[in-house]
């Protein structure tokens, strides 16, 4: 499934500029030390963390996309700093246990 | 969304290990909650919740306490090695260690759902509140963070013991948690005044510290001054300020540059 794919099929919020690709496997952790051990090439990336460190991980570990869930607002520096980089910074109003549930019923496995 | 699941279907669901709490396994549960970040377990989380985290430290078993959670399950086979389990059993409160990874025990938990049924369990009736006045006062350390949410935990017991409802119970604890992590991060030190009538519940949090230069900054959303280091640990996420002020009554913060902060809260008790 592609990014767009996934955008239109639950409905989330694009927030930063970026070009769309294949999603390969979900990742979820709200501290940037457990990503960067733990996932994978082309992971889509489910937290709360705002922060703009958030788009130099996705970056750095080359995630296909970032889900801020519980519909977090977003800092502005973090949106245009992940428009700069091309980073997919997408927002869900659902909380993260009940879109990891969404994402599983659409058939998008852990990669 | 509200479920019910005992916590014991949970760490079979999970392939769990029991670290506290073996006897609490009967407990029902109603609430996931996902997160590593205790701002938002403080802000958003709900009484009788189970808490999925990867930050396996005694602060998020704390943050679970404050918000009346029954239990934490670490993620990714983390164990906490600061005395998380001592806090854990003193307060009740059950700790799994699972080697799954959050995405994977969001869907265990799930499936464990569609495939049993629970038993709905009897609600805990509040005790009536008594006709006392109190005057507590403690310290805390700046820097200190190994006894973080020492004085927020030691405040609740007290409230509790008095017999303030529940829900007013936790909103001070949360708030005092906040105010007390506050002092920690950025003060030399602090001293906390507690002051309870029939009515009302006063906690005051006086620091010698650096100050707060713009208090309508430091009031919104996602603003934090804290360092790499103290969000490494979970802290920082902004949220402190903002979550004190959703639970009080009233809050007045004064503060000097160069000096200190005082931060004042009320709570008022309401008739249920």
């Amino acid at each position: 499934m592609t990014t767009k794919e996934l955008i239109e099929k639950l409905g989330l919020k694009p927030l930063s500029k970026f070009e769309h690709r294949e999603i390969k496997g979900i990742f979820i952790s709200d501290m940037v030390s457990d990503v960067m051990t733990g996932a994978k090439s082309g992971n889509l990336w489910l937290t709360i963390q705002t922060h703009k460190s958030i788009v130099s991980t996705a970056n750095l570990a080359d995630l296909s996309a970032i889900i801020i869930t519980s519909g977090k607002n977003v800092p502005q520096e973090t949106i245009d700093l992940a428009s700069k980089y091309n980073i997919a910074v997408l927002s869900s109003s659902a909380p993260t246990y009940e879109l990891a549930i969404k994402l599983h019923d659409l058939g998008l496995d852990k990669g | 969304m509200t479920i019910r699941i005992k916590i014991g279907i949970v760490k079979e669901a999970l392939n769990a290990t029991v670290l506290e709490g073996e006897v609490q396994l009967e407990e029902t549960v109603e609430h996931i909650y996902a997160s590593d970040l205790m701002s938002d377990v403080l802000a958003f989380g709900l009484p009788n919740s189970l808490l999925l985290t990867g930050l396996a430290t005694k602060q998020a078993v704390i943050s679970a306490h404050m918000a009346e959670f029954k239990g934490v399950v670490f993620l990714r086979g983390k164990c906490p090695k600061d005395g998380a389990d001592i806090y854990a059993r003193d307060k009740h409160l059950v700790l799994l260690s699972t080697k799954h990874d959050m995405y994977d025990s969001c869907l265990f938990i799930s499936s464990a759902l569609n495939e049993k049924h629970h038993e709905s369990v009897g609600t805990v009736e509040d005790q009536t509140v008594g006709d006392i006045i109190l005057k507590e006062d403690f310290t805390i350390g700046g820097r200190d963070f190994a006894n973080a949410g020492m004085v927020s935990t030691e405040m609740k017991e007290i409230l509790k013991k008095i017999g303030f409802p529940h829900e007013l119970v936790r909103r001070v604890a949360i708030s005092t948690y906040e105010g007390e992590l506050n002092v920690i991060m950025h003060a030399s030190r602090g001293k906390v005044q507690l002051l309870v009538s029939p009515k009302l519940i006063e906690v005051v949090i006086e620091d010698e510290g650096p100050g707060i230069p713009d208090i309508a900054l430091a009031m919104q959303e996602g603003f934090t001054t804290a360092t790499e280091e103290m969000r490494a640990l979970g802290f920082g996420s902004g949220m402190g300020l903002p979550n004190i002020k959703r639970n009080t009554s009233d809050l007045n913060i004064s503060s000097e540059v160069g000096k200190g902060t005082i931060v004042y809260m009320k709570f008022q008790v309401q008739e249920p």
